[in-house]
């Protein structure tokens, strides 16, 4: 088919078909029709990677890598840069904010089942994505050499002494010396310019392997035929960007007027290897990590459970048993879903507490709970779960709700079709 | 709820508890805990999303940094020009290079021996002490550079002014450490290294303004703020043109994104 | 019907101006113009600092301790920079039209110096000359060959000799014909604070120029 009259993008499409892809993609790919706000989130997570890469970049023209002097190249930037400022506010709080939406996007997935066949190894693809900004995260927080940046890559490296055997050696070859150090920071660097291209690859993946079903849904059901659907542009680019600019105003709000609200003022200080913080906590957004790391009283099991909760993750596709995806009809994982929301909330408060009094239990039931969720709850809850009777399809199911609204879609429907 | 505003709702619940959250409870930052008292409430010229910092008092700020806690405290990051201009304390470049040409900095001569000569104004603030180590060993603990002092304590502006403002006579009962100190209310621990560097009448104001130790504080401190966030002024300025324009943006976007949905039933 | 609803949206595309209203030509613009205001902080950030732009300002060059026939090397902008202190012989010979006739541009008529050094010592006072020493061919630093005669031959009457492809100057910077380097040195802004003291990097006080103009550093 042709897409274009244009010699230059036929000659260009006929070798290297890129023209033909984008006009598929845009125009031809079926996407659900009846998608809500929460899908919003995957493409916000892709703007946040671009806006990460872009500011990361020309932050690194002007950042010096070595302990002498990169406290000092990160105060020049914001204080001598043309806009240094600003492009230092917008990476800083950017991984904040790209944290969140994909936080959102996963909880996204969990709640609407979009993990479940044919999209396992989709899941997977963002579960690597995650680890890869973690790790990309907790280097570029070492960069400016703070006092928080130099404690907690102390502490965090210092995680892989728990190995058994080997685990000293790994951290003496991680900090490439006796502490963290000139090194440490330098290899940082290299790897934090890197991963981010890494993560763009595993995201391109990642599309890709959406691409090969489609989007799931809210209710849960496949499409069945083009009734259910329509092209992703116009419909899906306009309602992403409609999305981007809302999300982009509480982004310029923090970035503009609280620059320094969701950091923290020890990294203000050079870093001192005499001196160790009073408290030494990551970003908020490995907070809940570290509660339940440090929940275990067990050094080497503490680290197990802090990897544990992360690698959980992949097999949550195998661990739910219920038939089916979507939260809206499961009364009871409905539920269930959103004490996991809570629980998050509370490791991330018990995360930014000193380990003390209270706080140890708290951490303990949550980090208890974690598990529980993922272990035992899903699968059991998929198996004794009665699910509501599922819309025969979303054409239909769109029909019924703008006819008698969304309380209608729970009733159970004249048996019709397969779910 | 109504759906429709349920993503909203949601939204804005995340970003509140995500800010409510993400304070770290340090002991600094307890507003009310027994051992230290709520920090002072200041009301600033740079508070809020138009505030801006009132020239008079950086000027008056700046005096009691040179005349007082200069000698004891760098400023490593800034230079004697950043002090000139409208973004800066509003002096003139001949004003500054006035200030830079009191103080004298080091440097090697043409023969390579290390000599002392004036500042200039591209030159940082000259220090007190040539390093940590020196400033250590002449007081017993180095004093931090003032510099970004504001954003590296929990509580910013109001803790600063607290601690100058905040020495007393220690409470019946309340051992001192052995060490020595001075006692101060907002300090945690309550026992600071500094001993009080501010009273009434600490320096006498070029403008006139009567020198209270809280009209010294608050000058000083709104100084340091200065220091700590040069570009707070552009930040807030550029933030109103990008919020409103974003603001017509969206509404413009969400007015598009209707009209293209509205062939499909959703 | 599923063909209605695809082909509807075909024909708004099709029918081009009836759908593509106002909202959504309004909604790209806005973007179009968001995104040049974000990427223009970019761009602009690597321009030369405040710090760096400092680094520039003028620096003054004591004068006192050299002596006639000898050259001095300061750096400005991080350019080397010629302080030669011309002998009265040296400066006599500069206007001899048997060595003036060789050279490209005599009178200084390419733009490669300031107004008050548009003379035959391209300078303010005839005995000091201030050069920036990068060869206009390539940008090597000539090497100061005062002496006439030697190496280069009898008819070499003193002046700047660069290494890199040979291109010769006279004792004013001047560009001999026949060498690969195309212009005269360039003259930056000084102006003399005294006797013995020269200011390089600013104009005297009653003249502007903007160094940036010239033809080749």
């Amino acid at each position: 088919m042709a897409v274009s009259q244009n010699k230059l993008v036929q000659w260009i499409d006929h070798r290297l078909p890129v023209f033909t892809y984008l006009d598929h993609e845009l125009h031809e790919y079926p996407t659900p029709k009846n998608l809500n706000y929460w899908w919003n989130f995957g493409s916000l997570a892709g703007a946040m990677l671009m806006i990460m890469i872009a500011t990361g970049i020309f932050l690194a023209m002007q950042y010096d890598p070595n302990v002498g002097d990169a406290f000092q190249s990160v105060e020049r930037i914001m204080r001598e840069v043309n806009y240094g400022w600003l492009i230092r506010y917008i990476h800083m709080n950017g991984a904040s904010f790209f944290f969140i939406v994909v936080y959102i996007h996963l909880f996204r997935g969990l709640y609407y089942g979009s993990y479940k066949t044919p999209r396992e190894l989709l899941w997977m693809l963002g579960v690597v994505i995650i680890l890869l900004m973690m790790a990309t995260a907790f280097m570029g927080y070492v960069l400016p050499w703070g006092q928080m940046s130099f404690w907690g890559a102390t502490v965090i490296t210092n995680l892989f002494s728990a190995i058994p055997g080997v685990g000293k050696d790994i951290v003496t070859w991680l900090w490439g010396g006796f502490a963290v150090g000139n090194p440490t920071l330098n290899r940082f660097f290299a790897l934090h310019y890197l991963l981010p291209f890494v993560i763009l690859g595993v995201v391109i993946l990642h599309i890709l392997a959406l691409h090969q079903h489609g989007s799931n849904n809210p209710l849960g059901i496949d499409r069945k035929g083009p009734q259910d659907s329509v092209p992703f542009h116009p419909y899906y680019t306009y309602k992403d960007m409609f999305g981007l600019s809302v999300f982009l105003i509480i982004f310029a709000i923090f970035v503009f007027y609280f620059p320094n609200l969701l950091g923290d003022p020890q990294n203000s200080i050079p870093a001192n290897p005499m001196q160790t913080p009073p408290e030494i906590v990551p970003e908020w957004y490995l907070l809940p990590f570290y509660a339940i790391l440090r929940s275990i009283p067990s050094k080497l099991l503490g680290v197990c459970a802090l990897f544990g909760a992360i690698f959980i993750l992949f097999v949550v596709p195998w661990l739910d048993t219920s038939r089916v995806r979507s939260a809206y009809f499961r009364p009871v994982y409905k539920w269930v879903f959103w004490l996991l929301v809570i629980d998050a909330f509370v490791l991330g408060a018990v995360g930014a507490h000193r380990p003390e009094g209270w706080w140890i239990v708290i951490g303990r039931i949550g980090t208890f709970y974690y598990f529980f969720h993922f272990i035992v709850l899903m699968p059991l809850i998929g198996w004794f779960e009665r699910p509501l009777p599922l819309p025969p399809s979303i054409a239909e199911a769109v029909l019924k709700k703008k006819r008698h609204g969304a309380d209608a879609l729970l009733s159970p429907l004249a048996p019709r079709g397969e779910p | 709820m109504k759906p429709r505003l349920v993503i909203p709702a949601l939204l804005a619940g995340a970003v509140v508890a995500a800010a409510v959250l993400a304070q770290p409870a340090q002991p600094a930052r307890a507003q009310a805990d027994e051992a230290t008292p709520a920090l002072p409430n200041v009301s600033w010229s740079f508070e809020g999303p138009f505030g801006t910092f009132d020239r008079a008092a950086l000027q008056r700020g700046f005096q009691i940094y040179s005349q007082v806690c200069s000698t004891c405290h760098s400023m490593n990051l800034l230079t004697y020009d950043d002090l000139a201009g409208p973004e800066g304390l509003g002096y003139t470049e001949e004003q500054v290079k006035a200030i830079a040409a009191q103080k004298q900095v080091a440097d090697i001569d043409k023969s390579g021996k290390p000599i002392q000569r004036p500042a200039r104004a591209s030159d940082h603030f000259a220090a007190p002490f040539p390093n940590e180590a020196a400033a250590a060993a002449s007081l017993g603990k180095a004093p931090p550079d003032l510099s970004d002092i504001i954003k590296a304590r929990a509580g910013g502006p109001r803790y600063v002014y607290g601690i100058l403002t905040g020495f007393r006579e220690a409470p019946k009962g309340f051992a001192m450490p052995p060490t020595g100190g001075n006692y101060n209310l907002y300090f945690p621990g309550h026992v600071i290294a500094m001993p009080q560097p501010l009273q009434d009448n600490s320096v006498q104001y070029a403008d006139g303004t009567k020198a209270t130790l809280q009209q010294e504080a608050q000058d000083v401190v709104t100084f340091l703020t200065w220091a700590s966030d040069p570009t707070m002024e552009q930040r807030k300025r550029t933030g109103a043109k990008v919020v409103l324009f974003l603001l017509a943006m969206t509404g413009v976007l969400y007015g598009a994104k209707r009209r293209v949905w509205s062939d499909v039933e959703h | 019907m599923a063909d209605s609803a695809h082909s509807h949206t075909a024909d708004a595309h099709a029918s081009g101006g009836t759908r593509r209203d106002f909202l959504v030509i309004a909604g790209n613009a806005l973007l179009g113009v968001g995104a040049a205001c974000t990427v223009w902080p970019l761009i602009t950030s690597m321009n030369p600092a405040r710090d760096v732009l400092a680094a520039g300002a003028p620096i003054d060059v004591d004068l006192s301790s050299l002596q006639p026939g000898q050259q001095v090397l300061v750096l400005w902008r991080s350019r080397p920079i010629f302080i030669v202190h011309r002998t009265p012989a040296e400066l006599t010979k500069l206007q001899a039209s048997a060595d003036t006739s060789l050279l490209r541009d005599p009178n200084s008529a390419v733009l490669q110096q300031p107004p008050y050094a548009t003379n035959w010592h391209r300078s303010i006072k005839p005995e000091y000359l201030v050069l920036v020493g990068i060869c206009t061919h390539l940008g090597c630093i000539p090497e100061f060959t005062p002496q006439p005669g030697g190496s280069l031959g009898p008819a070499w009457p003193g002046g700047y000799f660069c290494p890199c492809h040979g291109s010769r100057y006279d004792l004013s910077g001047r560009v001999f014909s026949g060498v690969p380097a195309p212009y005269n040195l360039p003259v930056p802004p000084h102006h003399f604070l005294n006797d013995t003291t020269v200011r390089i990097g600013e104009d005297p006080p009653n003249s502007t120029f903007d160094f940036d103009s010239i033809e080749q550093i």
